[in-house]
């Protein structure tokens, strides 16, 4: 396995339902710093489920996976939460509270590094109320801090999850299908966020996509997946038609999106 | 996820996994289906025993009874009823199942083939399953007549080798209920069991109507409401050496009940995240602690407040309001925790994965996740469970639990009709407010 890597993924493989589905087999790869490394395939091909093995949220069946000096497929899980603040995650359907004001969503990234007594008072430090501020600055909707999650448009929503990732200060972000439930033109801007959080704090992005015009515009590397597998490693502009139809299969047509 | 197209098959002894599934679904749906006819069977003596003596004259026999032939003949009818069913249409047993009959060509399957397929059966099944033998997945049955009882997520059945597998679901529509054999059949068994809950009630309209006058009498002296002892405490009356008018004991049942679900909601709260499927996960410590709680839950809310009372009148003193408080608690305990913990189990998952992703413990995962989500209805089970021991509590003064039913009840035995009108009265003004304030709170706690 490649030492010198910012996160190093050796033969992973996770099978679901006693030996029934195979979702990732024998995935190796490693991701340098500051890479934005774009993962695309079709539903199924098991993106999620790489996403989610890396911060094992969900359990890989076998194979290990190295961030920066930890073996994380080794942490017992008090550790394991530990290594998990400094890899933010971004989901596809927000995953907020949506009872919750922006603020106590934005202030829930920080959660890894708040004492449990003091969270189970709502107590959070000047310091993280500060940073929560300064997230929400960031994604542009500091005036919605006091705003129900659920007065959000769908746009809003997922650049307030942003914002709660950022809260972990995190070297690493693993964003799962970040725009697929958003429309075009919102997912480009969103997207830009990604890339700025990337270029200017130097975060490694790790990102499933659905389009490959939104890989292809954003990915300084992409690897695709399918059936569990990986079936390229590369740059974006050597994905031809011939790759193309590799990947989607030979019916397959790209479809733009700007 | 869908099955993978590489994905292995396990295998166990010499059936695979899926034959072994689907021969479970096969047995399951056919006993379903036997089921359903010997209970037909069953209401149809029922019915010929209760008619019998009602209806028709002389009758010759006090009960009619099955003479031991009669046993094995309804046995073997009941079976081939069941067969002859499942090869006429779709059963209750195959829809329950999620199983379907199909042709290899995918058309229509000929009456010919079905009657054939009966036939068949007769042997494949009763001797031994030797139909079975061959090909377990594959009856002689099916064989003879062409078709497969197939999983119904399977569109198509596949049987030549050399059919082409079809990609893709094809998701028939499914066909309306009552133009099918196994809705006509529901509706059917619920008119039957209707009807039979009907005789066996003993429900006797005449009796409602010819001795209404008697019933009147009572409810003319209780619409007539005596309010002499509303704020005045009765002479006669004395609960543990003391005099109370209407008012005192409605103001302590008030607090009894207060209390009562206060303290049930406060350990029902944090039990009932030990209760949810969701939380405890599959680890065996998980699922252990699960069952404990949920078997508490069901235990103590199965066994009667009444009854709680009564053991609780007997430890600390009867008509104590102490002892209805300690009734009540023990009911709103499982019967919230048991609605509090469904709660849980019905969240949306996504927050409770973004709090673990960001590092969050289980308690975080409870506070920022989970307990957002369920506000809401705690608060609405909550006040709701209050009106109920409002009322429940009425019924427990009978067995000593103290508060305004103590009144209930001895008015009730002295006979004082008027004066139980009053007591009722007060009791359904208390349940009035408290339900507008219970409303009023919900919208201003709960949003």
């Amino acid at each position: 396995m490649d030492s010198s890597a910012h996160l190093a993924i050796d033969r992973l493989t996770k099978v679901y339902e006693r030996g029934q589905v195979v979702a990732l087999k024998d995935l190796s790869f490693a991701v340098d710093k500051g890479e934005f490394l774009v993962v695309i395939g079709l539903s199924g091909s098991g993106k999620s489920t790489l996403l989610r093995c890396i911060n094992r949220l969900i359990e890989p069946t076998s194979g290990r996976i190295r961030f920066e000096d930890l073996e994380l497929t080794r942490l017992p899980s008090s550790q394991m939460r530990r290594a998990r603040r400094g890899m933010g995650m971004v989901f596809q359907h927000f995953n907020l509270v949506m009872r919750s004001t922006v603020l106590t969503n934005v202030l829930t990234g920080r959660l890894g590094y708040t004492p449990v007594w003091r969270s189970m008072v709502g107590w959070f430090s000047k310091a993280d109320h500060d940073l929560a501020m300064r997230s929400l600055e960031r994604v542009g909707l500091e005036e919605k801090a006091y705003v129900r999650a659920d007065e959000l448009s769908g746009g809003q929503q997922q650049r307030v999850g942003i914002a709660r990732a950022l809260m972990q200060q995190p070297k690493l972000l693993l964003v799962d299908e970040p725009v697929s439930a958003l429309d075009p033109a919102t997912s480009n801007s969103i997207m830009q966020y990604f890339e700025e959080v990337n270029r200017e704090d130097g975060v490694t992005v790790l990102t499933s996509l659905h389009f490959l015009s939104l890989a292809r515009r954003f990915g300084t590397r992409i690897i695709a997946l399918k059936d569990g597998m990986m079936v390229f490693d590369g740059l974006p502009s050597e994905i031809d038609n011939d790759r193309f139809q590799e990947i989607y299969g030979e019916d397959a047509e790209e479809v733009e999106v700007r | 996820m869908d099955q993978q197209p590489g994905a292995p098959k396990r295998t166990e002894g010499y059936l695979s996994h899926d034959v072994r599934a689907l021969l479970k679904r096969r047995a399951m749906s056919f006993l379903l289906d036997w089921i359903v006819w010997g209970y037909i069977a069953f209401a149809v003596m029922f019915f010929l025993n209760h008619y019998w003596y009602t209806w028709i004259p002389g009758h010759w026999y006090d009960t009619l009874t099955l003479p031991p032939w009669g046993w094995f003949l309804t046995i073997l009818a009941t079976l081939e009823l069941a067969v002859v069913c499942r090869n006429t249409g779709r059963t209750l047993g195959m829809r329950a199942f999620g199983l379907n009959l199909r042709s290899a060509s995918g058309q229509r399957i000929p009456w010919g083939r079905r009657l054939l397929r009966i036939g068949v059966w007769q042997v494949s099944v009763p001797l031994a399953f030797v139909g079975f033998w061959i090909d377990p997945s594959r009856p002689l049955h099916d064989r003879a007549a062409g078709t497969a009882l197939l999983p119904a997520e399977q569109a198509r059945a596949d049987l030549e080798e050399d059919s082409p597998n079809t990609e893709e679901e094809v998701r028939e529509p499914e066909k309306r209920a009552l133009t099918t054999q196994w809705g006509v059949m529901s509706l059917f068994l619920f008119g039957l069991t209707f009807w039979l809950g009907w005789l066996i009630i003993e429900a006797n309209l005449t009796a409602l109507m010819s001795r209404a006058d008697k019933a009147g009498d009572l409810f003319r002296k209780i619409a007539r409401p005596d309010f002499r002892y509303f704020i005045r405490e009765d002479p006669i009356f004395t609960l543990r050496r003391g005099s109370y008018a209407i008012l005192d004991l409605m103001v302590l049942t008030l607090l009894m009940t207060l209390l009562s679900t206060v303290i049930g909601t406060a350990i029902a709260f944090p039990l009932s995240f030990f209760g949810a499927r969701n939380l405890m996960g599959f680890h065996p410590i998980g699922i252990a602690i699960y069952t404990i709680v949920r078997g508490f839950f069901n235990i103590f809310r199965a066994i009667e407040t009444l009854l709680w009372a009564t053991i609780f009148a007997v430890w600390v003193g009867w008509g104590s309001p102490f002892a209805g408080v300690l009734a009540l608690t023990i009911h709103t305990v499982a019967a919230l925790g048991k609605l509090f913990s469904e709660q849980v189990e019905g969240i949306e998952a996504g927050p409770v994965e973004a709090v673990r992703a960001a590092g969050g413990n289980f308690l975080q995962v409870i506070r920022y996740a989970i307990i957002p989500q369920v506000m809401p209805a705690y608060w609405a089970f909550t006040l709701y469970r209050w009106d109920i021991n409002v009322r429940m509590s009425t019924v427990i003064a009978l067995v000593g639990a103290g508060g305004v039913g103590t009144l209930l009840f001895y008015y009730k035995n002295e006979g004082m009709w008027s004066i139980v009108g009053a007591v009722v009265i007060a009791i359904v003004a208390v349940v009035w407010i408290m339900d507008y304030v219970s409303g009023w709170l919900r919208e201003k706690i709960v949003r």
